[in-house]
């Protein structure tokens, strides 16, 4: 019962949910799911532009995304239709609702522009339109069904300005920028339910520091003044940075249900791919 | 001011060893960690962000590693009482307190009773909760012909709920779902009474004393609810659950939304007619929480007579009521009046005297400024939740009684099923979506464009 509250505050995951997660108990690798994962973020970003979202909407969508393959797998639930149902119900929660015609449009174009295919335009009213339909709604309520309705999303974005006020970075040509594309990145990879937004918005703020070569406060060490752990900032800075060391291969990853099953066994038989970066390699190692 | 200067040139003299610094965190951490779950707001998992900026003053200052530990335990002591010291730590907490992610669990743990209600979206049962046997209220939403996935109203009732912890807010325990998608149920604490109901079946209105208790208690929720920008947009009696303790619940918060600044433009009928402030009526896009407090003023006059003040049955006889009780207004009373959208299709009479006195004979006078100033047509002027507490009324013979020497009565909920005994808030609002805006109303106020929304009487 106590684990079943009700929170305003961001649910982060245990270390078992971390580590044994319902893709990888289905048979999923973890560089499978990461790809998959970062599709479904690429997918909500994409759609969300197009759609004329608040940025605050596509990152709760991402959110609520990573959160719910956590709590199931990519073999049961398929990207395009989990990512649709996020932005939907993220638009809600944002206060900025989308209509459903619109979403699905926007998501078959860039379904078929991913595949590399046509992009023609989605018959109305035909079996396809209504199919897409009812995934969205579906997905919605599974969605909020897996995660018990915890679906409102702490942003580090306004505590991060703050503290680029405070270090007195504000009118730096380049570091506010990057922070702000590092946390938007950030979305991608699983900082968001790992830490709270206090420590990514510390981490992001230290990387792009780094990358700018501006030295912060030492003493005291200005994330201890921010009460976060370096070690965090490390993990989430180097979290992060794996991300621009891989492209990904979009065209060959699975959208629907029935592309995942091919894609599973297909990368399941050659082993021959790069590793990508280890997660929570340390920063240093690239700078 | 002296303390402060001393440790902070302490800190400057003798640099730290980081292994001492590294020991004194970590200890401060567990202090700090147990600190913050002895704290109310972390033990009922509802912390939020501005419970977490009130620890920071808890927190001790900055190490000093000159000190030994038992001297910086004391002096952490210290700390706590003496703002003095500058703050180096925002505690941002640790984090095993905050929620893991779970499923919901399904609505089998509870074994329905009774029902209770059929609310505007909703029926509510009364439940028992499987393993612990305390009774609880199953509100389940209706999803049937939603065209838009989850209505956007219960996802803020759910919001607000739970950003709105407060004695005199209902509390919401969790959500769980039935065997289909279409089955969700919003588990609240079970509350016997809600006061319409209470009050047509009570022979003689509420004592002064008692009337003093339940606005106050009514005042603060709505003062909690304003503090943290959120709206209620639906307060009226039926809306209202009292315990037997004499405690007021507010409930219902399914027409509830936050608002900001610079403000959008909200959905226009909202608040159930007999409630509803004057600018809504005359068609303002733009309104504030002046709102909650018109219907705070109605639902007091309520509580004194026994009788609902401004029963209206159309938007144009609700606003002539108004007219009728108060006085017809104008730009000199209410500056931007004759610019409302509705304001030029009021019929012409003239009736420029309050009369509100007549209304409310037994009110004393503190009483009745209180009531005049919440159902006053300036939304601006009108008295705000916080200045109303405040208000004379409140500390005049009688005093409030104290709530646990309140009668008690048998729960209606526990045998019959009620029904709608007072009209309900505009039905579109309640999330069925942009497609039924189309539908010409029944009460078109003086042949307005449509405002879309049928009144249920």
């Amino acid at each position: 019962m106590s684990q079943n509250k009700l929170s305003l505050q961001n649910a982060l995951l245990t270390l078992e949910q971390l580590q044994q997660t319902p893709s990888r108990e289905d048979d999923i690798t973890e560089e499978q799911e990461d790809n998959l994962r970062q599709l479904g973020c690429h997918l909500i970003q994409t759609a969300g532009i197009l759609l004329k979202l608040p940025q605050v909407a596509m990152a709760t969508a991402q959110i609520l995304f990573q959160r719910f393959f956590y709590m199931a797998s990519l073999r049961k639930f398929a990207v395009r239709d989990i990512s649709m149902g996020s932005i939907f119900l993220a638009a809600k929660v944002e206060e900025c609702p989308c209509r459903v015609t619109d979403l699905i449009n926007v998501i078959d174009h860039l379904c078929k522009k991913f595949k590399r295919k046509a992009t023609e335009p989605l018959v109305p009213f035909s079996h396809d339109y209504y199919h897409l339909k009812d995934a969205v709604v579906i997905a919605e309520m599974q969605i909020l069904k897996k995660l018990a309705f915890n679906v409102h999303v702490q942003l580090p974005y306004a505590i991060m300005v703050n503290y680029l006020k405070v270090l007195e970075l504000t009118d730096h040509p380049t570091i506010p920028q990057r922070a702000w594309g590092f946390l938007n990145d950030g979305l991608r990879t699983s900082i968001y339910i790992c830490y709270q937004p206090p420590t990514i918005a510390c981490g992001v703020i230290w990387l792009a520091a780094r990358e700018a070569g501006v030295p912060l406060p030492t003493s005291p060490a200005w994330w201890e003044v921010l009460d976060s752990d370096l070690e965090d900032i490390e993990n989430i800075a180097g979290h992060i940075k794996s991300l621009y060391f891989k492209a990904l291969p979009i065209p060959d990853l699975p959208l629907t249900i029935e592309q995942v099953e091919p894609y599973i066994k297909r990368d399941s038989n050659n082993g021959s791919h790069a590793t990508p970066p280890s997660k929570g390699t340390r920063v240093s190692r690239f700078s | 001011m002296d303390h402060q200067g001393a440790s902070a040139s302490k800190w400057a003299r003798e640099p730290s060893s980081d292994e001492d610094e590294h020991r004194q965190k970590k200890r401060k951490k567990e202090k700090r960690f147990k600190k913050a779950k002895d704290s109310p707001s972390v033990r009922d998992g509802s912390g939020t962000p501005s419970s977490t900026m009130g620890r920071m003053d808890e927190t001790p200052g900055h190490p000093d590693a000159a000190t030994s530990l038992e001297q910086s335990e004391e002096r952490d002591m210290a700390v706590d009482s003496d703002s003095q010291v500058p703050e180096y730590h925002i505690n941002v907490p640790d984090a095993p307190q905050y929620p893991a992610l779970t499923g919901c669990r399904s609505v089998e743990n509870y074994e329905k009773l009774n029902r209770i209600s059929e609310g505007t979206y909703g029926v509510v049962y009364r439940a028992k909760d499987r393993l612990t046997g305390e009774i609880v209220a199953l509100k389940k939403l209706k999803l049937d012909q939603e065209k838009n996935g989850f209505p956007i109203t219960s996802l803020r009732e759910v919001y607000t709920l739970l950003l709105a912890k407060h004695p005199h807010i209902v509390n919401v325990r969790e959500i769980v779902v039935g065997d289909t998608l279409t089955q969700i149920f919003i588990v609240m604490d079970f509350i016997e009474h809600d006061l319409k109901e209470l009050m047509s079946e009570m022979r003689a209105p509420f004592l002064q004393s008692e009337v003093k208790t339940l606005m106050l208690q009514l005042l603060s929720a709505t003062e909690l609810l304003h503090e943290n920008w959120i709206l209620h947009r639906d307060l009226k009696t039926s809306n209202l659950l009292l315990n037997n303790k004499g405690e007021i619940k507010v409930a219902d918060f399914g027409l509830a939304r936050r608002y900001g600044e610079p403000q959008g433009l909200m959905t226009q009928p909202v608040v159930t007619l007999w409630y509803r402030a004057p600018e809504l009526l005359l068609g303002s896009k733009q309104y504030t929480t002046a709102i909650d407090m018109w219907s705070i003023g109605c639902i007091f006059a309520e509580f004194v007579n026994n009788e609902p003040l401004l029963p209206g049955r159309s938007e144009a006889e609700q606003l002539e009521k108004i007219f009728k009780l108060l006085g017809v207004p104008n730009d000199k009373i209410w500056p931007g009046y004759s610019k409302l959208p509705l304001a030029s299709h009021v019929p012409n009479f003239v009736q420029p005297y309050n009369l509100l006195r007549s209304r409310l004979p037994y009110l004393t006078e503190n009483g009745l400024d209180l009531m005049s100033k919440m159902l006053t047509y300036n939304p601006a002027k009108r008295i705000t939740a916080e200045e109303a507490l405040k208000h004379p009324y409140f500390s005049e013979a009688p005093p409030p009684k104290h709530p646990s020497m309140f009668p008690t009565w048998p729960s209606k909920g526990e045998r019959t099923v009620k029904r709608n005994a007072s009209p309900s808030a505009p039905q579109a609002i309640h999330g069925h979506g942009q497609e039924d805006e189309e539908v010409g109303g029944l009460f078109n106020f003086a042949n307005q464009e449509s405002t879309g929304f049928r009144l249920k009487v």
